[in-house]
């Protein structure tokens, strides 16, 4: 078991949308008690080539010292924050500047080579924050409630096939485009056949975890130019097993329910909102609507802005 | 009529379900405010006794439970009425997938759609479905009677043993070992006093129009 959540608002303004996903996370504790996370959209107003990273540093002498050297030397900081979090480490979020996208996951890995680091995530348009421990007390520590955004996907986790760390929490993202992300309930059986293919195309795998290889397909397929819903649609074609995937982009959240619907999923739209979750009671903390849709088996919605 | 209101607000289930266990005894009705569509709300209740839950009610919602008449003014999750022995769940909003899993008697009324596998594994009772129902309906149904009243999707009826299924509106494929002929008058009788019984209102005309899904023998 897993808790997925996912709004977005139709007026395309900003609203509080780390309020919103923290309390649809909070009503779907009970699926997932390891980690959480959420990926909030529009949260961050950036100039173009302007990138948030998110650290994790080991609480070891030298180590952010080491950090902070090179990140000097890849681009200035403009802004910088250490938040203390649980384990033996910490998160530290920078905004860098980088001459052009492409240049971001070679940034990622450089940065990955440091002893006592490891890079969580880097994005343009939507800000991070996964980290291991209940909602609640995640939501506290990143100060999630004062987000706002104009749409968002976020996770409960129950891990079920690898570790748990602040790495292995959902969201999970890709670097073939800017910004895509996924979160996810469920298993991917045909893993390797979907991971062969995109390494062959020279995409970068991190872990094992079946989330990220889903996150590298939907980015695959919409780098080719297939609309979101395609995209969705062509997921629940190729991948097998049980799964509800909760796709993130720059300006739309969509969902694919496997062929035989093994995993839940219910829905949401009213004129001001759509959302996405495995249960009803998350969908009430963000809707006063009694008008519930059940997603089907190998069904696929999404709404972009 | 003794009745007893309970807020569940800022109840977990099981201080919920204690609480419900503890009155049903004494009352003739439990009022349930404020359920947030928590789930397992009235597990292995056993009393005759009714339960009206003024919300959304979430997974396993009267699972197991063996005489309540349970009215949810709301919605339910997954596997509502899971593995009933006698006692009746009705739902008036839409339910999730498996409503009425299970059970070896009593009646499951969703007056709304259902999502995927209505009446799986069911052994005896009643089942009815006001709107339409998903993918599998009556997966390996071993007994009782499943009635929708509004359209099925694929694969009705997959792995039947035993047990009817009848469909008015359209069924778009059949499941392995099942097959489908018109309701015979006696079902059509049967059919009427089943739905008069529970307030819906069907022309004559209608329950001619009934399919009878069952296993090849």
């Amino acid at each position: 078991m897993c808790g997925i959540a996912g709004v977005i608002y139709k007026d395309k303004k900003t609203h509080p949308v780390g309020e919103a996903l923290t309390s649809m996370l909070e009503s779907l504790q009970h699926r997932g008690p390891d980690s959480a996370g959420y990926a909030i959209y529009g949260s961050l107003d950036f100039p173009e080539n302007y990138y948030q990273l998110n650290i994790e540093v080991k609480r070891k002498r030298g180590a952010l010292d080491n950090l902070k050297s090179l990140l000097n030397q890849i681009s200035p900081i403009y802004e910088e924050k250490l938040i203390e979090s649980v384990g033996d480490s910490d998160v530290y979020k920078c905004k860098i500047a980088l001459e052009e996208y492409s240049l971001l996951k070679p940034c990622i890995s450089e940065i990955d080579d440091l002893e006592n680091v490891r890079v969580i995530n880097g994005s343009h348009s939507f800000e991070m924050i996964k980290d291991t421990g209940k909602v609640k007390d995640i939501a506290e520590r990143f100060d999630v409630q004062s987000r706002m955004g104009t749409h968002g996907i976020g996770h409960t986790r129950f891990a079920t096939e690898s570790g748990v760390d602040r790495y292995h929490a959902h969201p999970y993202q890709s670097y073939i485009i800017p910004d895509i992300t996924v979160v996810h309930n469920g298993q991917i059986t045909n893993y390797w056949k979907i991971r062969d293919p995109l390494e062959r195309k020279g995409h970068t795998f991190e872990s094992f975890n079946d989330t990220e290889c889903i996150v590298h397909y939907m980015a695959d397929k919409l780098d080719q130019g297939y609309k979101l819903e395609e995209a969705l649609d062509q997921a629940v074609i190729d991948l097998d097993g049980p799964f509800s995937i909760l796709v993130g982009t720059p300006n739309g959240i969509g969902i694919a329910k496997d062929k035989l619907g093994l995993r839940p999923g219910v829905m949401v739209e009213t004129d001001e909102i759509f959302a996405i979750a495995s249960e009803e009671m998350a969908l009430h903390d963000v809707v006063d609507s009694d008008q519930i849709e059940q997603i089907a088996p190998g069904e696929t919605r999404a709404y972009t802005i | 009529m003794k009745e007893y209101v309970i807020d569940a607000n800022n109840m977990d289930e099981k201080e919920l379900n204690r609480t419900i266990k503890e009155h049903a005894p004494s009352y003739d009705r439990l009022i349930i405010d404020n359920p947030e569509s928590r789930h397992n709300i009235c597990a292995g209740l056993c009393e005759d006794v009714e339960i009206q839950i003024n919300g959304s009610a979430g997974y396993f919602v009267g699972t197991m439970v063996n005489g309540p008449r349970i009215h949810i003014n709301g919605n339910a999750g997954w596997f509502a009425g899971d593995n009933m022995t006698e006692g009746e769940l009705v739902i008036e909003g839409t339910a999730g997938d498996g409503a009425g899993q299970g059970i070896y008697g009593g009646t499951v009324i969703v007056k709304g759609n259902t999502g995927s596998r209505t009446g799986e594994i069911m052994k005896g009772g009643t089942v009815i479905i006001g709107g339409n129902s998903g993918f599998m309906t009556g997966l390996l149904m071993m007994g009782g009677r499943l009635i929708i009243l509004g359209d099925v999707t694929d694969d009705v009826g997959e792995s039947i043993m035993r047990g009817s299924i009848y469909v008015l509106g359209d069924v778009k494929s059949l499941g392995k070992n099942a097959l489908m002929e018109m309701a015979t008058p006696e079902d059509q009788k049967e059919l009427k006093e089943t739905l008069t019984e529970y307030g819906f209102e069907l022309s004559d005309e209608d329950y001619t129009n009934f399919k009878k899904i069952v296993n090849i023998q």
